[in-house]
């Protein structure tokens, strides 16, 4: 097998991090956005339209789009007063993965929300484990920004993947991608199920108390 | 024998006056004319004060030539203070000292050098620019040409490229508008777009592209760097286009005959090929234009007209639509009324409408494909993964967890590495690739639902001895519609991400139009229009479908 390049590995790691670095900034403008158009549906009227109907796109935007969409339409040297503002390649990514983040905050925070009121705040602290799910589905989702030149891990193992010769000197690469991924989603998956198993333990000494 | 002498004189006479209308009139003593006569119009008392001068003489008035030259532009035009470097300014220099005049430089760019002559602030512009049929309705171009460029494709050195056929499904890195993408895309290479030409080679360096395709008066400059010459080499090129001096298309007649000639002089002396070898610049045109310009057919003073001596323009008009003139009024008629500069490139011209239907064919292909894969796979592994022997589980289950611990794009890659190692490359084997790694991805989540659902009938039924023959497993399906139909809404709405491995679906198809015409943001406002509308069409039918899930689930 050829040689996998021996800086790969802290490569792959670095791009990894910066996956996680996109997946921390499209939640929290998710939320922000999320949480402004959860407001606007529970409004009502006009308002409330506006916001359904603006959820229903979001949802339906697909992320690949809205990032080619988002990279065309910013010129790259947008400024406001006189500060460029033009994303870079890290930022329209995460910018692309903001409908989507939005969209789900804003449907199960109005869960969420649902659950308050309805006199069950621990139904509404579903919110939390929810929230972290979606997290490691964006930071799976922010691998898209290999198409446009961001340096996440999965550019770092396409980059490597360019220099195998065989298919089989690639596959050993992928499967390295995998393991690395898989331990990540895996221990987000055990921490979504750890908070849910704090959840209903909490649930239950309510019950009981 | 006796002949008289009369005969002999006759005879002498008549080879003298064969032998001097045979020989065609030198360009250098056609140059040499042209200019003695401007030089006496200029001196005429009161000429050089007359409207219309032709610009030739008033060179000669003013005693100086004004040229257009590039500052930024390694190897070919720059600036360090006050003093001017490159190819095309040593030329400049070299006409004007043929004209016996000074030159006066001035700095223009890409924009600014056909305006500038049309504004009369320049005589002449050597500013590497390149000779397409488009341009010659607003400038007069010198020919024969005095460079000539193409597009060059540059890479690292271990990686083996020789032609067109190792750069199917390879992405390239080029500028948008760059009039040989066209070329690529008909290759079957993917592009990555960048606005500025200057970032190509920091981004090869970072390994961001792997390769990348500019002009090779472009690399020229970075090949000159040993650090840059150690790591990456030029693979192949193509997309040759000539560069032309240009003047002014009217009042320029004189001028740009003198101009023809010299251009042709230097190419035959040798001018030309000096000053490139000084300027480190490739020669291999000027060598060849130095053995067609030595040629006795074309050393002439016509030579520069002959079409077996001069080289034709680029022709780089695409062949526009049956509808183009009715899409560019309904453009206008958009920025007139809402004063919105809207640009449907995709309209337009023949290669760009075939690029979009296809796009949108290939869509539709794509999306019926991964629904029809998404619930195929559900099915497939949700039984696999339900059944009772462990040893059609564990690996069900070991694959649905590999693929969810996979992002999108790298299974993708995987699907589509697997299909070319077993087919030659093309759009339908890209096409397919993406349709069984969108249902697998999808399907193996769905399948998981499905053995959940299937679980837990199970335990309501204290565990008999149902099996998926018995029915049961059709109601395990009715009972996970909800997650059946999110993943298959998702499959819809990952179909896009296709193009990353070469599907030449609607966003592959867009961005290959926008590489070679304008119009980006009316062209991804359209793309995101079309994606969303799919997507809701997909959500409704899937609404359908869980409709009828639930109720055979009531039913049963």
């Amino acid at each position: 097998m050829s040689r996998i390049s021996p800086d790969f590995l802290p490569q792959l790691l670095g791009g990894m991090v910066t996956n996680f670095e996109i997946a921390a900034i499209a939640l929290l403008l998710g939320l922000a956005v999320g949480g402004l158009l959860t407001w606007a549906k529970l409004a009502g009227g006009v308002l409330g339209a506006i916001a359904t109907t603006l959820i229903g796109l979001m949802r339906a935007a697909p992320t690949f789009v809205v990032m080619f969409f988002l990279l065309n339409i910013i010129p790259s040297d947008a400024s406001l007063l006189g500060v460029n503002v033009a994303p870079s390649g890290l930022m329209t990514v995460a910018l692309s993965l903001v409908p989507y983040a939005a969209a789900y905050v804003a449907d199960n925070g109005g869960e969420a929300l649902k659950q308050l009121r309805d006199g069950s705040p621990l139904g509404a602290l579903l919110f939390l484990p929810n929230v972290t799910r979606a997290y490691f589905v964006l930071v799976m989702s922010s691998s898209a920004g290999a198409a446009i030149g961001v340096s996440e891990g999965i550019a770092v193992i396409l980059r490597e993947a360019e220099r195998m010769p065989t298919l089989g000197d690639k596959m050993v690469l992928f499967g390295i991608g995998i393991v690395c991924f898989g331990i990540t989603l895996q221990a987000g998956f055990a921490l979504i199920r750890l908070l849910q198993h704090r959840l209903g333990r909490l649930a239950l000494r309510s019950r009981q108390g | 024998m006796t002949v008289r002498p009369g005969l002999f004189a006759a005879l002498f006479w008549l080879v003298l006056l064969v032998a001097s209308g045979g020989r065609a009139e030198t360009p250098d003593a056609a140059l040499e004319t042209l200019l003695g006569e401007a030089r006496s119009a200029a001196a005429a008392p009161g000429a050089c004060s007359q409207p219309g001068l032709d610009r030739l003489v008033r060179l000669y008035c003013t005693g100086k030539i004004r040229i257009g030259v590039r500052e930024y532009y390694p190897l070919f035009g720059t600036r360090e203070g006050q003093e001017r470097l490159g190819y095309d300014v040593d030329v400049g220099r070299a006409m004007a000292k043929r004209l016996d005049v000074e030159p006066e430089f001035t700095r223009v760019n890409a924009a600014s050098r056909i305006p500038l002559l049309a504004d009369d602030k320049i005589d002449l512009t050597i500013a590497t620019m390149g000779h397409n049929a488009q341009r010659d309705s607003q400038v007069r171009f010198i020919r024969p040409h005095y460079y000539q460029s193409e597009t060059t494709l540059v890479g690292p050195k271990s990686l083996d490229i020789k032609g067109w056929s190792d750069v199917a499904n390879r992405t390239i890195c080029v500028t948008v508008g760059n009039g040989s993408n066209a070329q690529i895309v008909a290759h079957n290479a993917r592009l990555m777009l960048f606005d500025e030409a200057g970032v190509l080679p920091d981004r090869l360096r970072d390994d961001i592209c792997t390769l990348a395709a500019q002009d090779d008066s472009f690399f020229a400059y970075y090949f000159t760097d040993p650090r840059f010459a150690d790591r990456f080499d030029q693979k192949f090129g193509f997309a040759q286009v000539p560069w032309g001096m240009a003047v002014a298309p009217s009042g320029s007649d004189r001028l740009a005959r003198a101009l023809d000639l010299i251009s042709q002089i230097f190419l035959r002396d040798g001018v030309f090929l000096r000053i490139a070898q000084e300027n480190r610049i490739g020669t291999a045109f000027l060598e060849r234009q130095r053995e067609v310009w030595n040629r006795p057919d074309c050393n002439t003073a016509t030579g520069s007209k002959d079409r077996a001596c001069v080289l034709p323009a680029l022709t780089a008009e695409l062949e526009p639509t049956p509808f183009a003139a009715r899409v560019a009024a309904f453009e206008d008629w958009i920025e007139d009324r809402l004063g919105i500069d809207l640009q449907l490139p995709m309209f337009k011209t023949m290669p760009a409408w075939q690029l979009f239907k296809d796009g949108i064919a290939n869509s539709l292909i794509l999306v019926a494909g991964a629904l029809a894969a998404t619930l195929l796979f559900a099915l497939l592994l949700g039984a696999a993964q339900s059944a009772r022997l462990a040893v059609v589980r564990w690996p069900a289950r070991t694959l649905t967890v590999i693929l969810q611990s996979s992002p999108v794009v790298l299974t993708l890659v995987i699907s589509a590495a697997v299909a070319h190692a077993l087919f030659p490359y093309s759009s339908a084997v890209a096409i397919g690739a993406a349709i069984v790694a969108l249902g697998l991805m999808n399907g193996s989540n769905a399948g998981q639902a499905i053995a959940e659902a299937m679980q837990s009938l199970r335990t309501e039924q204290g565990g008999g001895a149902a099996s998926v023959a018995t029915g049961l497993y059709g109601r395990a399906v009715s009972r996970s519609a909800t997650q059946i139909v999110s993943f298959l809404i998702n499959a819809a709405k990952g179909t896009p991400i296709a193009s990353f491995i070469g599907a030449p679906e609607l966003l592959s198809a867009l961005t290959d139009i926008t590489s070679f015409a304008s119009g980006r943001a009316s062209t991804y406002s359209l793309l995101l229009v079309f994606y969303i509308a799919v997507v809701i069409v997909v959500v409704w039918l899937c609404g359908k479908l869980r409709l009828w899930l639930e109720r055979r689930q009531v039913a049963a």
